[in-house]
């Protein structure tokens, strides 16, 4: 009984890194290689791959929320805003590229504060729709100020080289305009790989923990001296910082900034990759974005009927997997779960009639936990 | 003995609901007391109040001399004045030891950061943390479900899970809410045993309970409530003989006062 | 003034109806109906073709112009009603009831919305469908109803008789909604349901059935809402998913899930996006109405998440 928890964690950790280090291969060798086969039919892949990493992170930075219990339907505010401040700081003050994207991050992540303090204390749906309201307000901040020239065509030049402080010794070279799709997507995929690292180890350690204690029960929590109002905070800094470093990067890869860059549909869409994926897991926002948006990318060829055939494969898709694509790995543990150990599960379901592995369990436990406590957190939010 | 806990006719409206009016006593150092009263007479009020979880209409809370109402709950908590839920309140999708582990919290010596960056702080707390909660665990009984979900707990499980969390945070005071709620009188017996016991950790316990029984067995004093307002307070004898007590539960034909 | 609170009533009584609807069903089923707009968009574009394919066998029975608009108007907005009500039951009975049931989170049914209204914002456009174009009806009442000198301002004021037609026969229908949940069975066993579903239940209220209904009146007040506006303003397939944010925050502002709410919150939200744009013009800043608006909303909702008149958290 003591032994098997470990070995499990450590057959999940070696999974875990042969997964990563394909993942790696794949992205960084295998799509370029793929990629060199046949350039002139594929090479908008880039482009179309390096959309989907950025998007991924703004996603993974809803998903951190999700993680502490809020629905948020405000990740495009963040995204819009880091790409027009990473814009102003390059076009109107000369900065380095590189750097904006920085900036942009630091200054979404304190304006998260601002709005933070007010708003998280809100949950359920209130948040959300607080949330989708602040993407209408950014929209129309975008339009009404002059630095953003109303939100109409804000050109960017490629990014600067990016040279180390204090020498000439070059990191990271000027992008040219031919080589600009190629230099974005290693950037893209960078970021996108540190941000998911980054995730799962937030979720991994005792930060994970607490966030979960929140997203369950927040008064519990703090009775135990959780201070809930600062790591709500925190946590939603970190999902707007990655917010507006990936707004930054998805401006500057477009040349060109407009105020229907991210609106409120993106920021639904970013929720839909959440979903899609499965809010069980680190990566369920990367699967999500990658399914949906290449999925969309893929209909493209059906013109008219994009939208529409996008539409029903996604209410078929709820219908088949209402939790997420990842509930699939969960089915799947099911199906090869060990002997030894199912029959384990099965005597202790035997000993306590509440007890049942299966997905009945699953369904029946709200309602159980509704009627024994009325008042608790779910008649709240 | 000094007071370790001084309450001072604190007060709480609701409206104009007074659920609890002008109430003071004190709790001395490693003493039960038990906060007894019909339905709706202002315990849960009179709980959420000292662990600040609500703000005092009127009144004040101290402890070891110094004023904890109007702080922030957690920090209440920091400073070792913790309360469990009435209700079974717990993390749904944790397991049992997951959930000690977290409650052990205020112990931690790293900060978030350090948590992140794993640094050795964080793994000495971890590791610290792991082997508490395996202890308090063993304590109250629980170690044989450690890896089981929460939520599939036994109700009287799930009370003695409430008061491990409450032990993790190392307090000084812990107030349970209705700890003995929808045991049997074996299950009781054995709840009581531990209070017990925590008082010989150099725990002060006060306990809000309906149980006349166990809070007869258990209590060094008791303090009664009806309509928010104090109506006695001492030893178990005391107010087992007290006529205001008697009249109070008499006028709820459902409660029996006495063994 | 009295032209811009007269607009801001008539704009106010559409939005509580949009509103009324999308909080019946939110109060239900705990949905946020991300395709309430498009439902709108439905009913105002079937309106507008029903009238179309009918209103020449009205000049064709010889009635006069106008009285021949209004009947086929009503035929019109009745079909409307019915279609809407259907395809709400459908949306409940087929996507929404077998979501909720498999799944093991309130917030899947956020994706089934939004995937739902994404269908039909990619339906309602095609060619053999409504096409791309905006629609709108002509007046169904010529001429207007004017003072020439009101008492608060200098400008006349003016207000056509087939808005005055139409604003009555939305609060006809507000009236009307009011008086089916407070007077009749199911608009209360739908009110006992949306207060507490499991007392409900033990009560013997059947609650998929009721779900269903209320799935399907608040279609059905979205579409009637669609033809009644077709009348005066254009409205495009595509129009929806702007309304359903107009109506979330309706909502909101009322408190989610109040059916007064959803009445109030509409008509300070109408309101609003009439005074406020006058307000402002003097200053040159008429154009920044919508940001004021929007952000003022917000602030509101942060410090007061229950809206005027829900219930701390619902
Ligand atoms: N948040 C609140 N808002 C309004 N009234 C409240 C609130 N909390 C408690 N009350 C009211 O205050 C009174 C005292 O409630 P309290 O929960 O403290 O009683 P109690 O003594 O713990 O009862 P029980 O034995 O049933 O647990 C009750 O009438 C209750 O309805
Ligand atoms: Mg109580």
């Amino acid at each position: 009984m003591k032994v098997k928890p470990h070995t499990e964690s450590g057959l999940k950790t070696w999974v875990g890194l042969a997964a990563l280090v394909l993942a790696m291969g794949l992205f960084y060798f295998g799509i370029p290689a793929l990629i060199a086969q046949n350039p002139e039919v594929y090479s908008r892949y880039y482009t179309t791959l390096s959309g989907i990493a950025l998007l991924s992170m703004a996603s993974a930075g809803v998903w951190l929320t999700f993680y502490i219990g809020r629905i948020n339907i405000g990740q495009g505010v963040f995204c819009l805003f880091g790409a027009y401040i990473s814009g102003i700081l390059v076009v109107n003050y000369g900065m380095n590229f590189w750097y904006s994207a920085i900036w942009a991050g630091v200054i979404c992540s304190l304006l998260s504060f601002l709005i933070g303090l007010p708003i998280l204390r809100l949950r359920g749906v209130y948040f959300a729709m607080v949330t989708l309201i602040s993407t209408q307000v950014a929209t129309l901040v975008v339009q009404n100020l002059a630095i953003t020239k109303q939100g109409r065509s804000f050109a960017l030049p490629p990014p600067a080289a990016l040279t180390l402080p204090g020498t000439d010794i070059v990191v990271i070279p000027a992008f040219t305009l031919e080589g600009a799709a190629v230099g974005f997507y290693f950037a893209a995929i960078t970021l996108m790989i540190l941000t998911f690292l980054g995730l799962y180890r937030l979720v991994n350690s005792r930060i994970g923990q607490l966030c979960k204690s929140l997203q369950q029960n927040e008064e519990l929590a703090s009775s135990l001296g959780v201070n809930i109002v600062w790591l709500r905070l925190v946590a939603y800094a970190i999902s707007c910082f990655v917010g507006g470093v990936a707004g930054a990067f998805y401006g500057a890869q477009q040349a060109n900034l407009n105020v229907s860059l991210f609106t409120v549909q993106d920021s639904v869409n970013f929720l839909l990759y959440c979903f899609m994926g499965g809010l069980n897991y680190v990566v369920g926002p990367l699967i999500g974005t990658i399914t949906l948006r290449l999925g969309w990318d893929q209909l493209s060829p059906t013109g008219e009927y994009q939208l529409a055939i996008y539409a029903l494969a996604l209410i078929i898709l709820m219908f088949i997997l209402p939790n997420g694509l990842m509930s699939l790995v969960e089915e799947g543990k099911k199906w090869f779960i060990r002997p030894n150990h199912r029959q384990k599960l099965q005597s202790m379901s035997a000993q306590k009639p509440v007890k049942t592995v299966a997905k009945s369990a699953a369904k029946k436990r709200p309602k159980t936990a509704a009627k024994t406590a009325p008042k608790s957190n779910k008649g709240r939010k | 003995m000094s007071e370790i806990l001084q309450v001072k006719s604190i007060t709480k409206k609701f409206g104009g609901l007074t659920a609890v009016n002008g109430v003071s006593f004190g709790v001395k150092e490693k003493e039960i007391l038990s906060v007894i009263g019909p339905n709706g007479a202002g315990k849960s009020t009179l709980f959420k109040l000292i662990s600040s979880f609500m703000k005092p209409s009127d009144g004040e809370v101290l402890f070891n001399g110094k004023r904890i109402s109007n702080q922030a709950p957690h920090i209440v908590a920091r400073k070792g004045v913790v309360r469990t839920f009435q209700e079974t309140t717990i993390f749904k999708n944790m397991t049992v030891k997951q959930t000690v582990i977290v409650a052990h919290h205020l112990r931690s010596k790293a900060n978030l950061w350090g948590y992140f960056v794993s640094t050795p702080n964080a793994r000495n707390d971890e590791k610290h943390f792991g082997d508490s909660a395996d202890e308090i665990l063993e304590f109250l009984g629980l170690s044989s479900m450690a890896n089981e979900q929460a939520s599939n707990l036994p109700h009287g499980h799930l009370r003695a899970l409430g008061i491990a969390m409450g032990l993790a945070t190392n307090p000084k005071i812990l107030l349970l809410d209705e700890p003995f709620a929808g045991m049997n009188h074996d299950e009781t017996m054995k709840a009581v045993k531990m209070v017990r016991d925590l008082r010989k950790r150099g725990l002060t316990v006060l306990l809000v309970e309906h149980d006349m029984h166990a809070v007869m067995t258990i209590s060094d004093r008791i303090v009664v409530l009806n309509f928010g307002t104090k109506i006695a307070e001492g030893t178990p004898e005391q107010i087992q003989k007290n006529p205001a007590v008697i009249e109070a539960y008499l006028g709820h034909e459902d409660k029996e006062i006495g063994l | 003034m009295e032209q811009v609170i007269a607009n801001g009533l008539f704009t106010g009584a559409q939005y509580a109806l949009i509103a009324l609807g999308l909080t019946l069903i939110f109060g239900l089923m705990n949905v946020l109906n991300f395709a309430h707009g498009q439902m709108f968009v439905l009913g105002a574009l079937f309106a507008y073709t029903i009238f179309n394919h009918i209103v020449e066998l009205g000049w064709f029975l010889g009635m006069t112009p106008w009285l021949a608009n209004i009947l086929t108007f009503m035929v019109a907005l009745v079909a409307t009603l019915v279609f809407l009500a259907f395809v709400g039951a459908l949306f409940e009975r087929f996507l929404f009831r077998t979501v909720i049931k498999r799944s093991s989170r309130d917030e899947s049914t956020m994706l089934l919305a939004a995937a739902t209204a994404f269908l039909l914002d990619a339906l309602l456009p095609m060619k053999h469908v409504f096409g791309e174009l905006s629609h709108s009806l002509p007046a169904l009442i010529e001429g207007s109803f004017s003072i020439e000198q009101p008492w608060f301002s200098d400008t006349p004021f003016y207000m056509p008789y087939s808005k005055v037609f139409i604003g009555g026969l939305a609060l006809f229908l507000i009236a009307g909604f009011m008086a089916f949940m407070q007077y009749t069975k199911p608009g209360r066993a739908m009110r006992a349901l949306a207060q507490d579903k499991i007392a409900a239940q033990l009560m013997g209220v059947h609650v998929d059935r009721f779900t269903m209904l209320g799935f399907a009146l608040g279609a059905m007040l979205a579409g009637g809402i669609g033809a009644l506006i077709v009348t005066i303003t254009n409205i495009g397939p595509t129009a929806g998913s702007s309304f359903s944010i107009k109506a979330f925050i309706m909502v909101m502002i009322g408190g989610a899930g109040v059916v007064g709410g959803a009445i109030a919150g509409g008509f300070v939200l109408g309101m609003m996006e009439s005074i406020v744009p006058t307000l402002l013009a003097p200053y040159d800043l008429a154009n920044l109405s919508d940001l004021i608006i929007f952000a003022a909303l917000m602030i509101f909702l942060s410090f007061r998440p229950q809206g005027l008149m829900g219930k701390p958290w619902g």
